[in-house]
């Protein structure tokens, strides 16, 4: 390696997803770490690049009775049912502290019907300390019981409805690893009229107890997350870049089963512009700032000036 | 603005007390004063967190120690804090678990000088500030260890206190017993000579489910025994409970029928132990919302709750 001229804190870490431009490309990944409070108390949340909330749906949702958890190898299993206080209860109890974080904040939308949708993001796009919306499709359209998120004329349709409500804040669109050719999808996404992508959701999974022959969790199934998904999110985060996202233009954000600066490196290279960190944050709460530290004196150590100049550099 | 919740700690001592029980001693530099009934989530990550800098510098280090160490048990493990002290500027913890499983395993295998990450304290402690003079703390099998510490701040507040203690056999009872062993089939006295309760001069009541030592049958019964043998005014009573379920659901049915406040300290399956992913939800009363009832954390509005608030025969406990 070159005697670089770039100390580590010189390394440029900014990034720009479609025109939100971040400090540094280090997120969390929705659901893990609440509405903000809560993690805040572990680490300063202005070092990350923007934080992600959990799930928001317009009614109030109890989620799933217990167990909603459960370890597998190198990962877990959570059916946690989408639990979160409902638009009216978000809006009064979460925004005054997302107002006050002082990093962009991007909510997860979740919803039953395409109205949902629509009337979750519409609200959210008319609250100013709201940079984005990110769309949960992993979950039941309830006029026909199947997820918006595996079918892509019907990800298509809701894209676009939801294109419609949403004009100041950047709509991003989650896609689902539960898919058989997730280019297919993503491509729906974008022509819906998407302005980013973050892949992956979690990947269906279960788990058995052999004493009661019982599943684990009440759900049955649930969504394996943490190390064990990585190697399948950082190929369907390459195969949607090379296919479709590099040409359209549209920046992804990379998570499943990040927990270092390598594993990040791994999904720049791979064609992600930005990463999320989710389980790794219930073991070691302050992993984005580690990450971020990780990559400045990596990029520092090969004489490179932003970790923009990784993206999809893969051979 | 970082906080002091997460810690390094290093091991003082980790003996085996009796079958598949340990006594874990941790030293830590910063920890939060914390009262009885909260928790700590520990990890074995501690040496990758701090050699961090020496080995990113030197190249060596991929950063992804911490995690590949932990990725057979990965998350934390919760444990109540079962004593606490200040040792110079430092404090020292004590965790006291039973090995069931690959985490507590890894625990049962950490040598004096090893290091592990502790975040905590966590939760809301048993309230003890109450103007009732009498506290009875029930406890059942790995439930003991939170009363150990409680039966300490009850002393200190003038509280006069008994341990109702239960375990499936004498060689899981965690707690040595010195002199003679307390009657058989009797649950009406109690006696002192449990030594980690004699310190706080807790009178204890022992029972095994097999007879081995002490009343014969589960901690519940002798409590029943107890309180017909010793009647205690309901008003100038409070029941502290800990262990498994079901026990806990008999406890908090004994205290309802008869007027006695009680408080639980439930278990669930944590991932974050913060508050962040809603995995440890427990069903509670709430007169304010519809269906009266709602899903309350056990890791932040717990592990201690009031046991009328529990809905211990709903579907949504389904442990
Ligand atoms: C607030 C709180 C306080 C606790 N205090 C103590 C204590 O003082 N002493 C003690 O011995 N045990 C205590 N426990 C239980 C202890 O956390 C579990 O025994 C331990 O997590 C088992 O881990 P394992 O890997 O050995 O078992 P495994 O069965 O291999 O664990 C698999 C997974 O299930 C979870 N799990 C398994 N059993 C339990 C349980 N009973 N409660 C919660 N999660 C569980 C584990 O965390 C892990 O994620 C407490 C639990 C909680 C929530
Ligand atoms: C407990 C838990 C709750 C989650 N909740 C949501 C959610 O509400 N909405 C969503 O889009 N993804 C949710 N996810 C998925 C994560 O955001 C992320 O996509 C996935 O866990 C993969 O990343 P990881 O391996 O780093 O955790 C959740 C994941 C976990 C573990
Ligand atoms: S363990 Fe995560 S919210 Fe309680």
């Amino acid at each position: 390696m070159n005697d670089s001229a770039i100390t580590a804190a010189e390394v440029d870490l900014t990034v720009d997803l479609a025109g939100l431009a971040l400090r540094n490309p280090v997120m969390t990944a929705s659901g893990t770490s609440g509405y903000g409070p809560e993690h805040a108390e572990l680490m300063d949340l202005t070092k990350l690049g923007a934080f992600v909330t959990k799930a928001v749906s317009v009614e109030p949702r109890k989620g799933n009775p217990p167990e909603r958890i459960v370890e597998t190898s190198a990962g877990m299993l959570n059916a946690i049912g989408l639990a979160n206080d409902g638009l009216d209860g978000f809006a009064a109890n979460k925004v005054p502290f997302i107002e006050s974080m002082g990093t962009p904040v991007i909510v997860n939308v979740v919803g039953h019907s395409v109205e949902e949708f629509q009337t979750v993001c519409r609200r959210l796009d008319g609250i100013e300390c709201i940079a984005g919306v990110e769309l949960n499709v992993s979950c039941p359209n309830v006029a026909d019981g199947l997820e918006f998120g595996t079918d892509p004329v019907r990800l298509r349709a809701l894209v676009s409805a939801v294109r419609g409500c949403v004009s100041r804040a950047k709509l991003i669109v989650k896609l689902s690893p539960n898919v058989t050719d997730v280019t297919a999808t993503a491509r729906a996404a974008i022509e819906g009229g998407a302005d980013v992508l973050s892949a992956i959701n979690t990947v269906v999974g279960m788990a058995i107890n052999v004493d009661t022959w019982k599943p684990m969790l009440a759900n049955r199934t649930g969504g394996l997350s943490g190390p064990a998904i990585k190697p399948i999110a950082l190929n369907m985060v390459h195969r949607v870049y090379r296919d479709v996202a590099k040409d359209a233009n549209v920046p992804i954000i990379g998570m499943g089963g990040i927990s270092s600066w390598r594993d990040a490196v791994e999904f720049f290279l791979a064609g992600a512009t930005a990463v999320a960190v989710g389980t790794a944050l219930f073991v070691e709460p302050t992993t984005p700032i580690r990450i971020c530290e990780g990559l400045r004196e990596y990029l520092s150590k090969r004489g490179m000036s932003s970790v923009r100049d990784l993206v999809g550099k893969l051979q | 603005m970082s906080s002091n919740k997460i810690n390094v700690g290093r091991v003082v001592a980790n003996p085996q007390l009796c079958r598949e029980h340990y006594r874990l001693t941790v030293r830590l530099a910063g920890f939060a004063q914390a009262e009885a009934g909260q928790f700590v989530h520990l990890s074995p990550t501690a040496d990758m967190l701090t050699e961090y800098r020496e080995f990113s510098t030197s190249g060596s280090w991929d950063g992804a120690g911490w995690l590949r160490t932990v990725a057979n048990p990965m998350l934390r493990r919760a444990f109540s804090i079962a004593g606490m002290r200040a040792v110079g500027d430092d404090v020292e913890l004590d965790v006291i678990y039973r090995v069931v499983g690959k985490g507590t395993s890894w625990l049962s295998r950490l040598v004096s000088g090893s290091s592990l990450s502790v975040l905590g304290p966590l939760g809301l402690p048993f309230p003890i500030h109450s103007t009732k003079p009498h506290a009875w703390m029930v406890s059942g099998g790995v439930g003991l260890p939170p009363m150990l510490w409680l039966s300490e701040a009850l002393a200190k507040v003038g509280k006069k206190a008994i341990a109702f203690c239960g375990a499936q056999t004498a060689d899981l009872l965690a707690v040595t017993m010195s002199g003679e062993r307390s009657p058989r089939a009797d649950a009406a006295n109690a006696t002192l000579s449990a030594k980690e309760f004699a310190a706080s001069g807790t009178p204890v009541v022992i029972s095994t489910d097999d007879g081995s030592l002490g009343f014969s049958g589960h901690i519940g019964a002798a409590l029943t025994a107890y309180h017909k043998a010793q009647s205690c005014d309901a008003d100038d009573l409070v029941v502290y409970t800990c262990g498994p379920e079901r026990m806990m659901a008999f406890v908090a049915r004994f205290c309802f029928d008869r007027g006695i406040e009680c408080h639980v300290c439930m278990e669930r399956s944590m991932a974050c132990g913060t508050g962040m992913c809603q995995s440890c939800v427990v069903p509670v009363r709430d007169d304010d919302t519809d269906g009266a009832w709602r899903y309350r954390l056990c890791c932040r509005e717990g592990p201690v709750f009031s046991a009328e608030d529990v809905l211990w025969e709903s579907p949504a406990m389904a442990k």
